[in-house]
């Protein structure tokens, strides 16, 4: 589904992703690990089109997709859950979620994906007429998983969605995330902790400085020496 | 005194909600491009003179001067920005902020000496005669309902394209979280050019309703854009019903200057309050309330 | 000055055609004296914007208020001297006073709270009649129109023309003094520049006082001459502008700058002023927008110019203009950071129940560590666990909400910033801040020219930091510009730069993340020595613990802003809530 080979990307001189490479297979879960810095979130910006790629290629469904404008590739059915959320503070919970269907290919189905997302958090068809910011960060994270789902997308990037998230939501999210698997959503999944990664992913890679270094399944990756030295550092 | 003071409220009313107007472009385009047009007001100035010649060599309705003076902002807006602004984005911080300032400061100077030029520097307006409503001792002019008429009108218009229409939504999408609103498939570069056009046309708006009351003076265009300038830091850049209300406060502030002290004193209202606002609070009032 | 010998030339051509001007007649008496008039504004306007980066475009306030504090002495029949003499003390008190409310604004808010000044200074002139006599303006005697059967304007042509040469060589000297860099940092990075010890606000507070002295002098020669004020000849929009435009048609920054500017911009007004009735303010107008738009950085920085031979030298930054470049010294030698001896039972930093919150989110919460003289911590947690914010309190970019903060017998709590590189701290950032437009050299010169014992002279700053340079692996990068290297020369920069601070504590925040592992072993013998030879002590915040694994003696592990394990680094790794928090578990679980 998506194939991604020797992405370069720089932001202004500096170089953020040196050489990425990774493949995607349709209704897979796929994780993107490493440290801070290694260039994760740059890879996923770079897929969805608000970064450029300076080399290398990105396609989607076979299609080129590297330096497509952003709202191209969420018609074509990519969405993203940015790092840190980035919801519109002054926004109510329905409007932000709306915002997800901007692009006009979403826009017919506005009421069916809303229904479909409070369903999976009821608790946002509570609070769907509050402010996004008067919302606690589990329930911004719902928003803003929500608002990637307005678009109906098929491959959903998710960058730390359990960053500041506390242990009970982090859960529930979970939940929701294994149920969008069922349904034949493709997932590629960008977190720091190790753990919960490979609680929810089947397969992943790692990244260091910009470059994609190892790559395997959960069981390859956990009993691979050079895996738990990146991130344990006891060599 | 009752009259008086009756009289009072509506001129301020009147003044203030004008003020509202023209802040309410210069907050869009503030909050969303993140530049600080210093040439915003002097639109006005232009705007309203060019009523005022249009009405008199054509005599057409105030409402289709209206119409086709907000077209002809909204095409010089978007250009405006798309070679005047846009351009100075990829240079260095440093040049970046100069060079904003400077081109807007420089259509500044264009633009009301031009003014000044075409119609001579004395202040113009519209000369319609109206009716006026006596109740009690206030005395209403029926050019004073049209114009809080028009001002209530518009806010409510500008309000529902806010909330309610895509590219209202996308405004403000993209003032509250630029990064949230590219993820979202918005163009920003195209929101820009369309807020910075739509943040003009409102001004033309407000010149023809200025124009119907009082003089529009060429030179007057700065003071204006410090007064609008003043109402959005005290109303919270992209916050319409903010604006309205330190719009109508800062009418109501300078009229009564005007009355209890001197008229002379009315246009260091706006100043003297900015500066305190911006030296009390250097990041603008909307920062404290988070 | 060290200018080339084709500069001395210019500069001696266009003094010898100031001097003579008058001679040639009225009209050209005129011309030059509007052009050292508004050169002495451009070039004062020039030393807040060009070298501290404010935009201050009401600097022109300051020509009108010296303007009217002379002809109010002049009409109160003080002598002309003392009348000179009350415009620059009297403006520059207003120029220091108005410093304290401008200098809390930064950007655009800056430029238009100051370009507000203009209309507001414009009404006091035109309602405080009975000062000022309100729009009908002052006309000073006729009786003082000639002075020893002078025309005065010729006295006032050599008064100003006397201000522009001040002006001038003040501005070299600003250039190359310390203080002169002390407003090039602060141009740059403020808090960087607080960081390497500069107190800044009596630095913008003097360079705008300075300023406006120089105005008023300006402002002064104006109504001698022309023997009348009123408000909007001193406070228009359209006359205020002009100078500005002028410098930054030249060049901002530049010592030719403004000087360029000045007759270029002012032969053409003069030109058209002849050709065209009208339209002066949106010629003016024009050729703002132009500048603007095309070449915000002036005319001398422009390709063609700088690439022109003879003109070249126009252009010239700042740094291309330091006279000797010290001389290279032989590898290896010494930093010079006093050698102390480490007494490891004695403890250096104290946090005491530290606590930051910003608005409800508490960053740090209830910290309390002791790190020992000597020792170097490592300090890790996942993100947002208040790593960065632990080294801002400590660094003084926060002040702490609750619990105290020691440090070698100072308590930081309540201390000024740029007193924290004096009593012994230097850090990097997370993200490298060095100063953009400075040179390696000159980056690294910095702390060294601002360090609590009054610092180093300029050369000697300079000559000390190629020693730093060379210690972080920079000597061949001295005389590039910040901007110009890669995001791990950067790191290294700002790494010598916090050396120069000569701390007792250095804080590093992540510089391993992009490095080879060659790079992180050179990095972290670097740590090493700089603790077992001069006795530095070192915490290091870092994610790539296997740099860390390398150098620390002791790790703490931070997450949701408080303490939850601290102890030598096995023991810690293996702690299973570390393990559980950090990592998420231990790695077996799901092997």
């Amino acid at each position: 589904m998506l194939e991604i080979r020797n992405l370069v990307v720089d932001h202004g001189e500096l170089r953020a992703i040196w050489d990425v490479s990774l493949d995607v297979e349709a209704g897979e879960r796929v994780g993107l690990l490493g440290a801070n810095g290694a260039g994760k979130s740059t890879t996923l910006g770079a897929i969805l089109g608000i970064y450029k790629a300076s080399g290398g290629h990105i396609r989607y469904k076979s299609a080129e997709i590297a330096n497509r404008e952003a709202v191209q590739n969420v018609e074509a059915g990519i969405a993203l859950v940015p790092e840190g959320r980035q919801l519109f503070p002054e926004m109510k919970v329905r409007e932000n979620l709306e915002m997800g269907a901007y692009p006009r290919s979403a826009r017919g189905k506005v009421a069916e994906n809303l229904d479909r997302i409070f369903d999976l958090f009821p608790i946002l068809r509570e609070k769907q007429n509050q402010n996004a910011n008067e919302l606690s960060g589990g329930q911004q994270q719902m928003v803003a998983i929500g608002r990637a789902l307005m678009s109906s997308p098929q491959l959903l990037l998710l960058d730390e969605p359990f960053l500041g998230v506390a242990p009970v939501i982090i859960e529930e999210v979970m939940a929701a995330l294994n149920r969008l698997a069922d349904q034949g959503v493709t997932f590629l999944l960008v977190e720091q902790n190790i753990h919960r990664a490979m609680e929810f992913v089947e397969r992943a890679y790692v990244i260091e400085n910009g470059r994609t270094v190892l790559a395997g399944s959960k069981q390859q990756l956990l009993g691979d020496p050079e895996f738990s030295n990146k991130f344990l550092g006891l060599d | 005194m009752t009259a008086i003071i009756a009289q009072l409220v509506i001129s301020g009313l009147l003044l203030g909600g004008l003020y509202a107007l023209v802040a309410f472009g210069l907050s869009l385009i503030y909050g969303v491009v993140r530049i600080l047009n210093f040439a915003h007001g002097t639109l006005l100035a232009i705007g309203g003179i060019a009523a005022s010649i249009i009405f008199a060599v054509y005599k057409l309705n105030p409402v289709l001067i209206a119409v086709v003076l907000v077209l002809v902002f909204l095409v010089f807006g978007y250009l405006m920005h798309i070679y005047l602004l846009d351009p100075l984005k990829k240079r260095n911080p440093f040049e970046a902020t100069i060079g904003t300032v400077l081109v807007t400061v420089g259509l500044l100077l264009i633009i009301s000496d031009l003014a000044a030029e075409i119609a001579g520097p004395t202040p113009k307006n519209i000369p319609l005669e109206f009716h006026a409503y006596i109740v009690g001792e206030v005395i209403i002019q029926r050019a004073e309902l049209y114009i809080l008429g028009g001002i209530t009108l518009f806010t409510i218009a500008l309000h529902l394209f806010l909330k309610k229409t895509w590219f209202g939504r996308a405004i403000r999408a993209v003032t509250q979280s630029p990064l949230g609103a590219n993820i979202c498939g918005i163009r920003s570069k195209q929101i820009h050019a369309q807020t910075v056009a739509v943040g003009c046309g409102i001004v033309a708006i407000a010149g023809v309703l200025w124009s119907l009351k009082f003089p529009v003076d060429p030179y007057g265009g700065f003071d204006l854009t410090v007064r609008a300038f003043t109402i959005i830091i005290l109303g919270g850049i992209g916050n319409l019903v903010g604006a309205l209300l330190a719009g109508l406060f800062l009418g109501l502030a300078e009229v009564f200057t005007s009355f209890l002290w001197a008229s002379d004193w009315a246009p260091a209202v706006s100043i003297v309050l900015l500066l305190v606002i911006l030296v009390v609070f250097p990041r603008g009032l909307a920062s404290v309330r988070k | 000055m060290t200018g080339s010998a084709t500069e001395k030339l210019a500069l001696a051509a266009i003094f010898a055609i100031a001097v003579i001007a008058p001679f040639l007649g009225a009209y050209y008496l005129t011309f030059v004296f509007t052009m050292l008039i508004a050169y002495v504004v451009a070039q004062s306007w020039d030393w807040l914007h060009g070298e501290a980066g404010y935009v201050n475009l009401g600097h022109y306030i300051y020509f009108g208020i010296g303007a009217y504090v002379f002809s109010l002495g002049y009409i109160n029949e003080l002598p002309v001297v003392v009348c000179f003499a009350f415009a620059a003390l009297f403006t520059a008190g207003v120029g220091a006073i108005l410093s304290y409310p401008l200098f809390r604004l930064r950007g655009d808010y800056f430029a238009f709270a100051t370009l507000a000044l203009l209309p507001l200074f414009d009404l006091l002139a035109a309602n405080l009649k009975g000062i000022t006599k309100g729009t009908d303006g002052i006309p000073l005697p006729p009786k003082g129109a000639i002075v020893m059967g002078v025309d005065v304007k010729v006295f006032s042509y050599y008064v100003a023309l006397a201000v522009c040469v001040a002006a001038f060589f003040l501005t070299i000297w600003l250039a190359r003094n310390k203080f002169g860099f002390a407003l090039k940092a602060i141009r740059n990075d403020e808090q960087a520049a607080e960081i390497c010890g500069i107190r800044i606000f009596p630095v913008k507070l003097k360079t705008m006082a300075l300023g406006a002295t120089f105005a008023a002098l300006a402002g002064a020669c104006y109504p001698w001459a022309y023997r009348y004020i009123d408000p909007t000849t001193v406070f228009g929009l359209n006359v205020a502008l002009i100078p500005i435009a002028m410098a930054l048609l030249g060049g901002t920054g530049l010592l030719w700058g403004a000087l360029i500017g000045t007759i270029l911009l002012g032969t053409m007004q003069q030109m058209l002023l002849v050709q065209i009735s009208g339209f002066q303010a949106t010629i003016v107008g024009i050729v703002t927008l132009l500048i603007g738009r095309y070449m915000p950085g002036g005319l001398l920085r422009a390709r063609i110019v700088r690439g022109t031979p003879g003109l070249g030298a126009l252009g010239k930054e700042h740094h291309e203009r330091l006279g000797v470049r010290p001389a290279v010294g032989a590898a290896g030698e010494a930093l010079a950071i006093e050698r102390r001896t480490i007494d490891p039972d004695r403890t250096i930093l104290t946090c005491n129940g530290v606590t930051m919150a910003f608005g409800g989110n508490i960053a740090v919460n209830n910290v309390t560590l002791e790190v020992k003289e000597g020792e170097i911590l490592g300090l890790i947690g996942p993100n947002g666990s208040g790593k960065t914010t632990l080294f801002n309190l400590i660094s003084k970019i926060y002040e702490p909400v609750a619990g105290e903060i020691r440090f070698d017998g100072h308590l930081l709590n309540g201390l000024r910033r740029d007193t924290v590189s004096h009593v012994g701290i230097g850090r990097t950032y997370q993200i490298p801040r060095p100063f953009s437009d400075l040179t390696v050299q000159e980056n690294i010169a910095i702390p060294l020219m601002f360090r609590g014992d009054g610092g180093l002279a300029r050369d000697a700053a300079l000559a000390e930091a190629i020693k730093f340079a060379r210690f972080a692996g920079l000597e061949a990068r001295l005389f590039d510009r910040a901007d110009a290297l890669n995001l791990q020369q950067r790191k290294a920069l700002e790494f010598a730069r916090a050396l120069a601070c000569r701390p007792k504590l250095l804080l590093v925040d992540e510089v391993a993340s992009g490095l080879t592992p060659a790079e992180v072993r050179a990095f972290v013998d670097h740590i090493r020595e700089m603790r077992d030879k001069y006795g530095v002590t070192v915490i290091w915040v870092e994610h790539i613990i296997s740099a860390l694994s390398q150098v620390v003696d002791r790790l703490v592990v931070l997450e949701q802003g408080s303490v939850i394990a601290d102890g030598p680094l096995r023991e810690v790794m293996a702690d299973e809530r570390v393990l559980r928090t950090y990592f998420g578990g231990s790695l077996k679980e799901h092997a």
